[in-house]
């Protein structure tokens, strides 16, 4: 019975000009979408390289010089572009992609996509995630809005049970005529999404199983969306009603939901403006030690220790050049004031993120969307994990110059410099995105979220629809 | 025939309880969009204030050190920091540069999210390509603000769509159409009175339920009586838009269920896919040069400077003898150098720069050249325009705050060659920043929006032509 019933919906849903035409309109979008997000794909990947070698060379060739005036000339950190973003954007295009790498300073990320466009921008992009996340499951709604209603309307429910078919099976049937054209949409896109990115050339990072993992985030967020449509069809007198029904559900989940969570988090958890938290930073960096400054008082308590340490009564009797040693040692007071007032930043997003779960129990979107984004390394974890780790490689490139100045000069002698070959002893920076399991760990409460939505509704949608 | 139209409406709309529950509707989203935007400029205000506090503070200090100096008093701080110094003036003491919310700030949240409202250039941390964004998480500008922009342009639709798309099918499924085919009035005039009834009901909700709004929360909206006319005459403008629309798929379509996929069909096709659509091409025609290739210019042009400061710094002096006349120390130290190379590194990347600001120019245009094919696209930027947070804003702000800069710099140059020392005398000479903000006007939007809903209704008008009246009547 349960086949009988979806042939003939899947009758019906063929038969109609309605879904052909959205099926139509909803896979030439697609097209368009994967076809301009695999340009941009290609086109910031090979900016990227160049602009990753060439500075690069800027930093190998510039000349003898003493290694802390090569601390502050610095280099760039440039961030990559991830195979699955040809899927999901997530807030690539709100997130800076270079970040400046010198002495004294962590610098944010600079120059996001967003901010070097109109304010159209703000609107949305036609990206294959838009279309994943917004209109799929508005497409849910137009193809089963009436799915129970018309039953009712067209007279067809007296004949129904007289059948003596079961409401399990005659929701399941439903059930699959409405999943089977929404899976077999999604399920091409992907395919055709993996055959691309596993044709192009240096792929790097992506691999099958995320892609897997991502196609099953997306299938159970239109279980889940076709359990609710059935439902309110089930529910509704009308067909115009539960469409309106249905239309008001999707502007809750996906529009209105998100904008409100945004609203509460910033009014809860603000985050400081770039110019407070630059003065908070400034402040507490001139608490401690500033290795420009040997005259300060931590500086003057430093050299009293390290006298006393090497049980020498001058400077220039250390085995090292004090200068160098000092500079290092502010560089790392002020790497912890950075790492500090960077943990109050997570510790606000943390905050952050609670309230959007929160909110997720108003709106399945809700987890969707950010486990979407994590797995396609586009979301703001990502982000965080790329600053942290260009973070690591300053700190350890400030070590290696200042320790080199420190080992191979005489205190006092600023004119010193390094060979002009030394540069290339720093190693280039390699950063390599979370791993599918790190991810998914992290994710947990948004798997937890997702899954909730998927049991409930479907409980509520089998326990309470019944034949009547 | 109007006054019995007139009567069975008002009479309709209050029993199926639509008056009521579209004043709730609009009261409840209306207050809750106009509270967050105060909220974020209450937030952005008080941000500048208490940057203008600490400068008025710092500058306190400063006095207070040039005093003790001038008297040739001990102070607590390292010579290098000594404000008699102009370049520590120019790098520690710099001005707010801020750009304080306009008056209507919070209808529409805009750009404001992005970019940072107040900036203090100094002489030495001023990057050449200084970024203007603001730390705000990504997440946020992802999802956008729940504000009035957003009410109005993305929900007032659906809530026209919602209540109008079967003003003539649910007639015609209910068999009362035939009846109605009798009376002396024709069926277009009949959902023309029917639809306009409801856009003057809503109008009335939206003038009055905006009203109280403001008034609960404070904002005197007959202070700024044009600026409040103007929202509302934007606002009733767009809405009309989609009246016409309802009008023209309401006679054009045919069953209920078809008319409202239609009219959400036209709503994705406005609200969603003609914006993207739009920028899109801008962005692809008008490509902005890659900022990592601009940081690569950059940085390259830096090293060839630093390479050859003191050659360069040489040319400068022999270019400006002015700078060696007043100065009898003749000492040259790092800033003189400093203030070379920053200035001769400007002058070579500012092409670079121009090339982008001229792209980003270019887009815009393109943007203003066909944003009539989409009236919530007009809609969004009148009401970022009002609100003073469209990117144009930003721009000028950001124009203007280089071109602050750019003075502030200047102003210590003569100082700095001719080795002055800075007085209490100077600092009332000190560049000041005061934003002037646009003057736009959406009189040109209004037209727009018009025009469009003209266009529509005529379309609806020649629908109903093409369709003949007995197909229209026929009931399945």
């Amino acid at each position: 019975m349960i086949s009988k019933t979806f042939s003939k919906e899947t009758k019906e849903l063929l038969r109609e000009g309605r879904v052909l035409i959205s099926l139509i309109i909803v896979i030439l979008l697609l097209a368009v979408a994967v076809f301009i997000s695999a340009r941009q794909y290609q086109n910031i990947n090979e900016q990227y390289k160049v602009a990753q070698q060439t500075e690069r060379a800027n930093w190998d060739n510039q000349g003898a010089k003493n290694p802390h005036s090569a601390a502050h000339y610095g280099t760039y950190a440039f961030k990559p572009k991830y195979p699955l973003s040809l899927l999901d954007q997530g807030v690539d295009k709100y997130t800076g992609t270079s970040i400046f790498l010198e002495a004294h300073a962590r610098n944010e990320a600079q120059f996001s996509a967003a901010a070097d466009q109109t304010g159209l921008a703000r609107f949305g992009d036609l990206t294959p995630d838009f279309i994943l996340l917004f209109i799929i499951p508005l497409l849910i709604i137009l193809l089963g809005f009436n799915t129970f209603t018309k039953e009712r309307e067209m007279g067809t429910l007296t004949l129904l049970k007289s059948q003596g078919i079961s409401s399990f099976r005659w929701i399941w049937g439903k059930w699959l005529a409405l999943f089977t054209p929404i899976f077999s949409i999604t399920f091409v896109l992907f395919l055709i999404a993996g055959l691309v990115l596993s044709n192009l050339k240096d792929f790097g990072v992506f691999n099958w199983s995320t892609l897997v993992t991502m196609f099953l985030v997306y299938m159970v967020f239109y279980a889940v969306f076709i359990n609710m449509v059935l439902l309110i069809s089930a529910k509704a007198k009308k067909s115009g009603i539960a469409l309106v029904i249905g239309l008001s559900v999707w502007i809750i989940a996906c529009l209105v939901a998100p904008k409100m969570a945004t609203n509460f988090a910033q009014a809860r958890h603000p985050y400081p403006t770039a110019q407070e938290f630059a003065e908070a930073v400034q402040m507490d960096k001139e608490k401690g030690l500033d290795g420009h400054n040997p005259w300060g008082e931590e500086a003057q308590q430093l050299e009293r220790e390290v006298l006393a340490e090497y049980g020498v009564d001058s400077l220039s009797q250390l085995p090292f050049n004090f200068d160098g040693y000092i500079m290092q040692k502010g560089e790392e007071h002020q790497a912890e004031v950075y790492f500090k007032h960077y943990n109050h930043l997570k510790t606000q997003y943390g905050k952050q993120t609670q309230v959007y779960q929160t909110l997720a129990v108003m709106s399945p979107f809700l987890p969707t969307r950010f486990l979407s984004m994590s797995l396609a390394n586009t979301d703001y974890g990502t982000h965080w994990h790329f600053n942290d780790a260009a973070e690591k490689y300053r700190i350890a490139a400030q070590k290696l110059l200042n320790d080199h100045f420190a080992e191979n000069s005489e205190y006092g002698d600023w004119d010193w410099k390094a060979d002009a070959n030394y540069w290339q002893e720093l190693p280039s920076f390699e950063y390599e995105p979370p791993s599918l399991s790190s991810t998914l760990s992290k994710n947990t409460s948004n798997v937890v979220l997702l899954g909730g939505w998927l049991v409930l509704s479907f409980g509520m949608l089998f326990l309470t629809v019944k034949i009547k | 025939m109007f006054k019995y139209n007139f009567k069975y409406e008002l009479k309709q709309l209050l029993r199926s309880r639509w008056i009521q529950l579209m004043s709730a509707l609009l009261l409840l989203l209306f207050g809750f969009a106009t509270y967050n935007g105060l909220q974020k400029v209450e937030e952005r205000n008080a941000a500048i204030t208490t940057a203008q506090d600490k400068a008025r503070e710092n500058d306190k200090i400063m006095v207070k050190l040039l005093d003790s100096l001038d008297r040739e008093l001990e102070v607590s701080i390292p010579s290098w920091r000594h404000p008699t110094n102009p370049m520590v003036i120019g790098n520690s003491y710099p001005r707010v540069a801020a750009m304080p919310a306009e008056t209507f700030a919070f209808v529409a949240t805009g750009q404001s999210d992005m970019f940072t409202h107040y900036k203090k250039p100094e002489v030495y941390g001023f990057s050449f390509i200084e970024d203007f964004t603001e730390m705000t998480s990504p997440v946020q500008l992802l999802f956008g603000s729940f504000d009035l922009a957003f009410v109005i342009v993305y929900l007032l639709p659906l809530l026209i769509i919602a209540f109008s798309y079967n003003v003539l099918s649910a007639e015609r499924e209910s068999g009362s159409l035939r009846l109605l085919g009798a009376q002396p009035i024709r069926i277009e005039t009949w959902v023309l009175q029917k639809l306009g009834l409801r856009f003057l009901w809503l109008s009335v909700l939206v003038i009055l339920t905006l009203l109280m709004v403001f008034l609960a929360l404070g904002i005197p909206p007959l202070n700024k009586m044009k600026a409040f006319l103007g929202l509302i005459s934007m606002v009733l403008a767009y809405a009309l838009f989609w009246f016409a629309l309802a009008f023209l798929i309401n006679l054009w379509v045919g069953r209920s269920a078809k008319n409202a996929m239609s009219l959400l069909g036209l709503w994705i096709v406005f609200v969603l896919l003609v914006p993207s659509v739009i920028n899109q091409m801008g962005s692809t025609l008008y490509p902005l040069p890659s900022r990592a290739l601009m940081i690569n210019e950059m940085r390259g042009t830096q090293a060839d400077v630093l390479k050859n400061v003191d050659e360069i710094l040489d040319n400068f002096l022999r270019d400006h003898p002015e700078y060696a006349v007043n100065d009898t120390t003749l000492q040259r130290n790092y800033w003189h150098s400093f203030m070379v190379a920053q200035k001769v590194i400007r002058e070579e990347l500012q092409p670079v720069l121009d090339n982008h600001d001229q792209q980003l120019r270019k887009q815009q245009d393109w943007v203003t050249q066909f944003k009539w094919l989409s009236p919530a696209v007009v809609t969004q930027e009148a009401l970022n325009q009002m609100a003073g947070t469209s990117s144009q804003d930003y721009e000028n702000y950001r124009q203007q705050v280089l071109d602050f800069s750019h003075e502030w710099r200047n102003h210590f140059v003569p100082m700095v060659y001719n080795n002055t020392v800075f007085s209490k005398e100077d600092i009332e000479n000190l560049p000041h920043f005061e934003y002037q903000p646009l003057k736009g006007t959406f009189t040109g939007a209004l037209f727009t929006v018009l025009g469009l809903s003209l266009f529509v209704y005529l379309a609806g008008i020649l629908a109903y032509q093409k369709k003949s009246r007995d197909i229209i009547l026929k009931t399945e």
